[in-house]
């Protein structure tokens, strides 16, 4: 490989001095992650792309105000299914409702950003990158952690993008190429003859090209194609369980990842995707369809990780690029909002809510106040689930959140 | 993108590329003019281009607005039966066959970059006929005139079906469109507010679909007075998009777009750079054919800023290898492929459509591109110049494997095979046991399985 390899360690020193004036985690959460060599944590990232609306997933039901400014969009206090006296899931999430007891699903309420930005394109670079417009873009936050947790091997596959279209921002590396897969059968070159494969693989690589050019980036991707999928040849006869997972995209992704942790192919970090969350217009079917492929393709999941002993070292996080205007439009859908809630899947989690439900009456030009900063939770499962130094990723210490239980 | 500082001088990038020497002017800059401007060239047109001049090749394509009539009348007879079916997942077929078969090619590219530029999917709008007829407004305006082209597209049925302006009333109007027009179409993020957006979507209000056109409902249409980059009137949505065709900063993110488009994925993106051309395009009253005349004849053009400078779309990766040989192949497979390839034409993955570069490629859309040219060349059905590659090849007096790979590697890569590569390549191919004809393929597929010709 032909990366220049930077010493990634010093690229953040300024990162330690804010540490000193931040709240740090208490050292047991730090026990949660046991790291015996292949038991080691992994972390699953839903994508819900679109900008899920959060306050039709977790439903204020007590509360007129909700109901005052979605006349039509507004799910009734009877449907829902109860989290508390004061909330609960749409009712197309059963799935979550399960989960939720079954002590799996942390849900952390009115997470966003300062200044929170609208698009869907440069929101999401931002969920990814935690760098503005002005800042270096180049790699991602999970592309940092993947540089970290691979820091001294050699394997292509720390980090696993499910799907075949555009890799997210949030993986990408500047010293490892993650791999993009749909599925393990279709992910192979159709030529079997070894003689092909091989003259592919020796012309393709990078002796003489300059480290960041597009002929060295598609280099070095082509050989961690070849050999990825070479790889993936010997382990897709992995155990398969006996859980029937739903019809749905989503479901057949997590289905995937469940194959692929189970095969030990080593990968920390995967991520997936779910699309269509940008409800401008009649929103209510649109949206109900997901809220249902997103929980019954994590309760399969789930499952699935149980049945194959997994479970234990498995986090699924989920998230999306921002929330929605509290008050619907014309079109009985929702336009672009700001905070938003995120959702935990995993055994060590402090299930049920985490922070508070942001007020609907106290809002920024119609739109909800954020209360916890995404790089939070971000810097608590890289801390204390991936083991990672968050503050190298995050460029600084931030203050963690009591999502998981203090020890098991 | 990054932006600073470049050691470009504007003046000499800008200026009218004029070869001095005869290696100035080779096969290899005429090769990239239609890599760029079009979707390759075949030998007969690399040999004419070299008898023009920079400046002759570019202005010939810009005013080349008319196809020839004998494709258009294959092309609107598949057109007819395609939309037959009513289906537009048959629509990817009916342009692939137009893109192969072009006599205005830059027009075709155009149409393909607005098609990303105001990308909208077939898998929201679902009327074939109106996807179609958004086809025809694209290639209508692809080399006219912008502000014509934006005002045609935002009353554009499939367009207010995609963004969701359909259905847009004068309470609580609906952002999306507004939202779009600034952040994707005309200003670029960063260069608005809010509160433009908000205001500018009521001036949209009422703006409907009634069987199948545009219609202006007066009833849902808000008259009040709106603020919109600190203009205050009683806006309609026409004059809407007249107030956000006015600021300046459209024409430097529109420059910047095609630069990136028709010059280099990466590295180019200055403000000294790109100011030059957003004022001639100011001044021009946003003409896109006279900006295009100028960037495409210029210096930075034909430099080593720009040549091999940008990652083949799927569509110029297997659209480029056939033209080049005057290939043609099973459209319906050859669609399939794009779409594994991650461009499937009429469905962008979202409204910001193909953001291109380095999103091209990943581990599966490597293996896809290698798959693809796997199946095309196997096929028998994939011929070139109506015969088989053997025949082709002879035709143009090449016949030994060793001097086709070498025109192969000529014609195809936009960027030099080291020699120790060139001679493994060879030698790597001679290996094939098979006749002739399936060690030329095998050849021909190897060679686009390689990094150079991901590139452009």
């Amino acid at each position: 490989m032909s990366f220049v390899r930077r010493e990634i360690l010093q690229l953040s020193a300024t990162g330690l001095a804010v540490f000193g004036f931040q709240q740090t985690a208490p050292a047991f959460w730090g026990q949660i992650a046991d790291n015996a060599a292949g038991q080691e944590n992994i972390l699953v990232v839903v994508q819900m792309t679109g900008g899920n609306d959060g306050l039709n997933t977790i439903i204020p039901y007590t509360q007129d105000e909700y109901y005052k400014q979605r006349p039509k969009l507004a799910v009734p206090k009877r449907d829902v299914l109860k989290i508390n006296d004061e909330f609960g899931f749409n009712p197309a999430l059963d799935g979550f409702s399960e989960l939720l007891e079954a002590g799996l699903l942390g849900v952390v309420q009115g997470v966003g950003y300062a200044q929170p930005n609208r698009s869907h394109f440069e929101s999401m670079d931002i969920w990814h990158t935690c760098q503005r417009k002005t800042g270096d873009r180049s790699d991602g936050w999970l592309g940092r952690a993947i540089d970290q947790l691979a820091e001294g091997e050699s394997t292509e596959t720390t980090g696993m993008h499910i799907g075949n279209r555009k890799q997210p921002l949030a993986v990408a590396s500047r010293l490892h190429r993650v791999p993009s897969i749909r599925s393990i059968e279709q992910f192979r070159l159709q030529t079997q003859e070894k003689d092909s494969i091989q003259a592919m693989r020796s012309l393709a690589q990078s002796e003489n090209s300059e480290a960041d050019s597009l002929l060295n980036f598609v280099q070095t991707s082509t050989t961690t194609a070849i050999d990825v999928s070479q790889k993936l040849q010997q382990v897709s006869k992995s155990k398969n369980s006996n859980i029937q997972y739903p019809e749905t995209e989503l479901a057949g992704k997590l289905k995937t990842v469940s194959q692929l942790i189970a095969s030990d192919i080593g990968a920390r970090v995967y991520y997936v995707e779910i699309d269509g969350f940008d409800t401008h217009a009649f929103q209510a079917p649109a949206h109900t369809a997901l809220l249902r492929e997103l929980g019954d393709a994590l309760n399969s999941f789930a499952q699935d990780l149980r049945e194959k002993g997994m479970q234990e070292r498995v986090l699924t996080m989920c998230f999306s690029e921002f929330g929605r205007r509290v008050a619907q439009n014309a079109s009985d859908g929702t336009d672009h909002g700001t905070a938003a809630p995120m959702f935990l899947m995993g055994s060590n989690l402090e299930p049920g809510l985490i922070g508070k439900h942001p007020s609907l009456t106290n809002l920024d030009n119609g739109d909800l106040k954020f209360h916890t900063d995404f790089r939070q939770v971000y810097a608590t499962v890289l801390d204390n689930w991936l083991r990672c130094d968050s503050s190298l990723i995050l460029d600084k210490q931030y203050e963690s959140l009591p999502l998981f239980v203090a020890s098991r | 993108m990054k932006s600073g500082q470049t050691n470009i001088d504007p003046d000499w990038a800008w200026s009218a590329f004029q070869p001095e020497q005869p290696e100035d002017w080779t096969q290899r800059q005429v090769a990239h003019f239609y890599r760029r401007c079009g979707f390759a060239a075949n030998p007969e047109m690399l040999q004419s281009g070299l008898q023009k001049s920079p400046l002759q090749l570019a202005s010939e394509q810009i005013s080349n607005r008319q196809e020839s009539s004998q494709v258009e009348q294959v092309s609107a007879s598949l057109a007819r039966s395609v939309l037959a079916t009513a289906d537009a997942k048959n629509l990817p077929a009916w342009w692939t066959h137009r893109l192969l078969n072009t006599s205005a090619p830059l027009l075709e590219k155009m149409t393909l970059f607005w098609h990303g530029h105001f990308a909208t999917g077939a898998e929201k709008v679902k009327d074939a006929q109106l996807m179609f007829d958004q086809n025809q407004i694209l290639r209508e305006h692809a080399l006219g005139n912008f502000g014509s082209l934006v005002h045609a597209i935002s009353q554009d049925p499939a367009m207010l079906i995609y963004l969701d302006s359909a259905s847009n009333r004068k309470v609580h109007p609906n952002e999306n469109f507004a939202r779009e027009i600034m952040e994707l179409f005309v200003l670029g993020e960063g260069n608005y507010s809010e509160k433009d957006i908000r205001e500018l979507a009521r001036c949209f209000t009422g703006w409907e679909i009634r069987r199948d056109q545009f219609y202006f409902n007066r009833f849902q249409h808000d008259f009040d007075e709106k603020i919109i980059f600190n203009d205050t009137g009683t806006f309609t949505g026409e004059q809407g998009v007249d107030l956000v065709l006015e600021q300046p900063a459209g024409a430097e993110f529109v420059v910047g777009k095609l630069m990136q488009f028709f010059i280099a994925d990466e590295g180019l993106q200055h403000p000294e750079l790109i100011q030059p051309l957003a004022s001639q395009f100011r001044d021009s009253g946003l003409e896109t054919g006279a900006l295009l005349e100028t960037m495409l004849s210029s210096n930075l053009f034909y430099s080593d800023y720009a040549m091999g400078r940008k990652i083949r779309s799927p569509v110029d990766f297997a659209i480029g290898l056939l033209n080049a040989f005057e290939g043609t192949t099973n459209l319906l497979e050859l669609n399939r492929g794009l779409d594994e390839l991650g461009q499937r034409l009429f469905y962008p993955p979202n409204v910001k459509g193909w953001e291109g570069g380095r999103n091209w490629i990943n581990s599966s859309t490597l293996l896809a591109r290698a798959n693809l040219m796997q199946s095309l060349l196997v096929r028998d059905e994939t011929r070139f110049g109506g015969g088989s590659l053997s025949q082709y090849c002879k035709t143009h007096g090449v016949t030994s494997l060793q001097e086709a790979i070498d025109w192969f590697v000529e014609i195809l890569l936009a960027v030099p095979l080291s020699e120790p590569k060139h001679s493994e390549l060879v030698q790597r191919c001679e290996h094939g046991s098979g006749s002739f004809e399936n060690n030329l393929r095998r050849g021909l597929g190897l060679i686009v399985s390689l990094p150079e010709y991901q590139l452009a």
